[in-house]
């Protein structure tokens, strides 16, 4: 029932009066009215846009959001008003809905916005009116095809799975010639073979002068036969061996048989093995004459090799009712025209038109606007006719070809925008993945810089956290907390990618310099002062630094690595800070690295501070159980 | 202050130029527009307040822009009440009975007028609009005839499926149990006094004639 007769449901319940006096039982008693004295305005801010309405309107629709207790999650009750933080000239359209019982699609907007709007809002796109339907169903398939289109390529160019099959590395290989240098070479030598192929059929055919012993001019064909037959040997073999590969690692070998190319494949290399076949028997000579026509066909498995004439294939299959259409409207005149041509003509003497279908080859060639002139009308109505008939084939042609010439260039324009986000598509999700990375990295420069603070000295720390304040908004430092507790709970910590790898290598050096971790460690402890130092004037120039400046963090980082004195808690924080920043995989300095992490245990009590350094400990050992566990 | 104030655009098109556009013009004849009396006049003549017909006519003007209601929009309406059944036969009644200038179109303020009636008036106004709704042509006498249309009108707002499946001759049985209740000097008709009589001595009706006082 649609919803704006609710404003007439008094009139009908008063109406029913009139059932009354007839009625011979009781009436049922009416039901409560909950609501009462809920009538007025209601006031829908919409992110600063104040739009306002009758309640009654909004409960026209009850099973929408705004027309149900829905509403109440929304409603601010310091501005006694319903608030969304949603695009507001979207919402004047959702709100007009209510008003007049219409829902519209406005042209300007993006497709995708307006759905998530109507979904929010709990209304179905379906009821959009008549007038915005159509629109609205078009853009919306288009915004489909986009998205099937990017998960197609995804598809194509996701990362290997690193256990694919041989066969599904073949079949990968095969459609993706991109992929490995083997596939290349393959692509390009079945490209190389099908157009020597090809060229050896058409030179067959060419005069080569006489042969000896022969008055008569032959085809180089004939004269060179066993070169020929040689050459089409070859690329036979090619084309089998490629076809046979092709379907022992198709994934479906049904499909594959039954798609348009490998039929194409099969075609092309039959007429040779049915001529192998075959004897040189008068009869079926000319049979397989005409078997080596089909081996024109190998020029259609170009087809792998060029988009273009592939989207030409699929364009001239998604116009078939068209080019159906100027297929039949051509047979219509042509038969009418012709059968008036044959007619007018019969009088005349010596006429070409001896027949209608004869009469056929004239209206073509006629229509076409050809006009070879062997057949030509003599008679005056013929001539008449003749001339209304050239008319009319313009016309006629000319009527579906816009038609399949837009489809054409739809077709071809939308495989350009493929490849163009396609390409498009690796920058802005190399961007994407830098910036994500820059967050990463915030975290583990607060944590460096939160780690760096130094509990004994206040000033420091309030420095410290005054920058870490400074730098770090309020989300990001609960966010940052809570990354904190997660490392926490696992006894694990976050790193970047470039460490993570590097401390996997770092195994098999742990070995190596464990025995030379004494030695290390003692010239550290001499530097201990200075670096404590070191590591608080670099303290500020890190928290102040943006994450893009890495390159300057590295070179401190560099720095801190040599200089930091790997000594109890110091050293398990400068360990990790080591870690942490050891964005360029420092080889040389990997041994410094381990050799700390080993020579931890031993000096844990000689650490002045109190909760840093069992914290800290802690830290060593969660590393020590990492890195002993890579 | 006027009162109806029918403007019709037509009316001003042939005033000014002979259009030689016959489409525009019919186009133009069927934009009726009405504007009802004032707001003080209507809580004057009936007995609705302010608001009351506030709401009353915002709900009015929404489904009827052109500011009157003409049959076919009437039945449309009220047909949307009665999904399962017809309803047609039964709003055409209606219709007569709300349009009580009978110039084919209801306006406000006879809605209005019909509603007050209705849902604030007394037993006696409403007993009286009762039998003028089956009254058909409105002669001071309910006959057998008439009484059956209405009947059939209100059984075909049922539809086909009810339970017990409904018969022919149920309405014409139920017409009988009315005559036979309304008609006290068995002459056939049923006026006005014997239907009010009747009625007030029913104790089912006077109750469900209160039924709907707080729709509004």
């Amino acid at each position: 029932m649609a919803a704006g007769v609710a404003a007439w449901l008094p009139f009908a319940r008063a109406a029913a009066i009139g059932w009354m006096p007839v009625a011979t039982a009781p009436m049922p008693v009416p039901p409560k009215d909950k609501r009462r004295g809920h009538e007025g305005l209601i006031v829908l801010n919409v992110s600063g846009t104040k739009f306002q309405t009758w309640r009654d309107t909004l409960e026209r629709y009850p099973d929408t959001l705004l027309g149900s207790s829905e509403r109440d999650f929304f409603f601010h009750e310091e501005s006694n008003e319903y608030f969304f933080d949603r695009d507001p000239d979207i919402f004047r359209h959702i709100l007009n809905f209510y008003r007049t019982g219409k829902l519209h699609y406005p042209r300007q907007e993006c497709i995708s916005a307006y759905d998530e709007e109507l979904a929010f809002f709990g209304i179905i796109p379906e009821i959009i009116g008549d007038c915005c339907y159509e629109d609205y169903k078009d853009r919306r398939r288009e915004n489909q095809e986009r998205i099937q289109d990017d998960e197609e390529t995804d598809a194509t160019n996701e990362l290997v799975p690193p256990d694919m099959s041989f066969r599904e590395t073949m079949w990968r290989a095969f459609e993706n010639p991109h992929t490995s240098t083997m596939a290349l070479v393959f692509y390009y030598v079945t490209g190389f073979f099908i157009a020597v192929s090809v060229l050896a059929n058409v030179v067959e055919t060419v005069p080569c002068g006489t042969a000896p012993n022969r008055a008569k001019v032959v085809s180089c064909g004939e004269r060179y036969a066993l070169a020929f037959f040689c050459l089409d040997t070859a690329c036979v073999m090619i084309f089998t061996v490629e076809y046979l590969l092709r379907l022992l690692a198709a994934p479906s070998r049904y499909k594959f048989v039954k798609s348009v190319m490998s039929i194409i494949d099969v075609v092309a290399i039959m007429p040779y093995y049915i001529g192998l076949v075959m004897t040189d028997n008068e009869d079926v000579s000319g049979a397989f004459v005409t078997l080596r026509v089909f081996r024109v066909f190998r020029i259609f498995k170009f087809s792998r090799h060029s988009a273009g004439l592939r989207i030409l294939g699929y364009t001239l299959k998604s116009c078939a009712s068209e080019l159906g259409f100027l297929l039949f409207s051509l047979t219509m005149a042509i038969i009418i025209f012709a059968t008036v041509m044959f007619y007018a003509e019969k009088g005349s003497s010596a006429s070409k038109f001896t027949s209608i279908p004869a009469a056929f080859w004239y209206t073509i060639v006629t229509m076409t606007t050809l006009g070879y002139g062997d057949m030509v009308p003599k008679t005056i109505m013929g001539k008449i006719f003749g001339s209304i008939c050239s008319l009319s084939g313009v016309l006629v042609i000319a009527l579906p070809v816009p038609v399949i010439v837009s489809n054409f260039s739809r077709i071809y324009h939308q495989s350009q925008r493929a490849e163009k986000r396609r390409a498009q598509k690796k920058t802005r999700l190399a961007r994407i993945r830098a910036v994500k990375s820059g967050g990463a990295n915030a975290y583990l420069q607060y944590k460096r810089s939160w780690l760096l603070i130094d509990p004994d000295e206040e000033a420091s720390k309030e420095a410290g956290q005054a920058l870490v304040c400074k730098t770090n908004p309020n989300f990001e430092m609960h966010h940052h907390h809570l990354l904190h507790c997660l490392e926490k709970t696992t006894n694990h910590e976050f790193v970047d990618e470039k460490t993570y790898e590097a401390s996997c290598r770092e195994v098999t050096l742990v070995k190596q310099v464990s025995c030379s971790s004494s030695i290390s460690s003692s010239p550290h402890g001499l530097t201990s002062c200075c670096s404590r130092r070191k590591r608080k004037t670099f303290n500020v120039p890190n928290s102040n630094m943006s994450v893009g400046l890495q390159g300057s963090i590295q070179e401190l980082s560099t720095i801190q690595i040599r200089e930091r004195p790997l000594t109890n808690s110091r050293s398990s924080r400068s360990s990790l800070n080591a870690k942490f920043e050891e964005t360029v995989p420092l080889n040389c300095d990997q041994p410094y690295m381990t050799a700390a992490i080993i020579s931890m245990p031993t000096p844990p009590g000689t650490t002045p501070e109190g909760d840093e350094s069992t914290s800290s400990t802690d830290y060593s050992q969660a590393n020590i159980v990492r890195v002993s566990a890579l | 202050m006027d009162g109806k104030r029918v403007e019709t655009i037509s009316a001003r098109v042939d005033a000014a130029v002979s259009s030689p556009d016959s489409v525009e013009d019919e186009l133009e004849l069927s934009a009726v527009r009405h504007r009802p009396e004032g707001l003080e006049q209507l809580e004057a003549q009936t007995r609705f307040s302010r608001k009351e017909l506030q709401i009353l006519y915002r709900g009015f003007k929404n489904e009827c822009p052109s500011g009157v209601v003409n049959e076919e929009t009437f039945k449309d309406i009220y047909s949307q009440f009665f999904p399962q059944g017809d309803a047609s036969t039964y709003a055409h009644f209606l219709f007569n009975a709300f349009d009580t200038d009978h110039n084919g179109s209801v306006s406000f303020e006879d809605f209005v007028m019909g509603l007050s009636i209705l849902l604030r008036g007394t037993v006696q106004e409403k007993l009286n609009w009762a039998f003028n709704l089956y009254d058909i042509n409105k002669d001071g006498y309910i006959t057998k005839e008439e009484m059956l249309d209405i009947m059939k009108a209100i059984y075909d707002m049922m539809g086909k499926c009810t339970y017990p499946v409904l018969k022919e001759e149920t309405p014409r049985q139920h017409v009988e149990v009315f005559f036979q209740k309304m008609d006290k000097n068995k002459d056939g008709v049923v006026t006005i006094d014997e239907f009010i009589d009747c009625c007030q001595n029913d104790e089912n009706i006077m109750r469900s004639m209160h039924l709907f006082e707080n729709v509004l």
